[in-house]
């Protein structure tokens, strides 16, 4: 007798929390999405209607990456990560510094992406490519 | 008077904010944020970028993307092409938009000859516009 079912009211799945689960996931899945956000190192390569220029000697700063991946700046060795003040103290004493990245092609590409990044942390805006050695 | 009698305030039955339709209010936002995200369309090949603290972001129309992984293969649109080919795909992105910026996705251990020839192909082309993407990591 205890265990008759009842016989009124109808049986209802509670639906007021409902909006609260749908918001839940909404904020989840707008939190949680990454945007690919994709950053890098910009630079301007020379065109071919670029003639050589000269430079002034004492307008240049010759950064060479040698295979090995040891960095030079005009002879002198240099830990990559000392380039920032290296890099900025040239610029104070003359503006008109122009950056000159020799690679050597046997020389990883993630060397001269961290020598580049140095220099752009140096606020350097004056920056050329080239190839070294035997390229 | 008699009139004044019907604006008298209701002493039975709460005013309600109707809330069952508040449900589908909430996942017609969800599905629409999910039919909505454009996730990258290229796939690209597995490298590993190098890490840098000056990183700048481009807009992502402006860009052309060349993927090279450690073992100097080169792709782009997906298919892995060959050094001299790249001279006519660049060429024909850039005649759709002069202002193309051409982004390298390239390992760090690929050897700087690869990067090398590619940059001299780009230059062929009059695709000055160059950015060595990398992983953001702040410095100090």
């Amino acid at each position: 007798m205890k265990i008759r079912k009842k016989g009124k009211g109808e049986p209802e799945i509670p639906n007021a929390s409902m909006s609260d689960v749908a918001f839940l996931l909404l904020i989840f899945f707008l939190v949680t999405t990454i945007f690919n956000v994709e950053k890098g190192l910009d630079i301007v390569l020379p065109n071919l209607g670029t003639s050589p220029k000269r430079i002034a000697k004492q307008n240049l700063c010759e950064i060479k990456i040698a295979a090995s991946g040891r960095v030079t700046v005009d002879g002198v060795e240099t830990a990559v990560r000392g380039l920032e003040d290296v890099i900025r103290r040239r610029l104070i004493e003359n503006d008109k510094t122009i950056c000159v990245i020799e690679t050597h092609p046997a020389s990883y590409y993630g060397i001269m992406v961290d020598v580049l990044d140095e220099l752009k942390l140096a606020e350097a805006t004056k920056i050329t490519l080239r190839t070294g050695g035997g390229g | 008077m008699a009139r004044k009698e019907k604006f008298k305030r209701g002493a039975k039955g709460f005013s309600k904010v109707p809330t069952s339709s508040m449900a589908d209010i909430a996942f017609l936002l969800l599905v629409f944020f999910m039919t909505t995200t454009i996730f990258r369309m290229e796939d690209g090949l597995p490298v590993e970028l190098p890490k840098a603290a000056a990183t700048k972001q481009f807009p992502r129309e402006k860009l052309a993307h060349i993927w090279v992984d450690a073992r100097g293969q080169i792709s782009i649109n997906d298919k892995l092409v060959d050094v001299r080919s790249i001279q006519s795909l660049i060429l024909r992105r850039l005649q759709l938009n002069p202002a193309l910026v051409v982004a390298f996705n390239a390992d760090k251990k690929v050897s700087y000859k690869i990067m090398s020839d590619v940059m001299e192909e780009l230059k062929q082309v009059n695709a000055t516009k160059v950015s060595f993407n990398a992983d953001y990591e702040p410095r100090r």
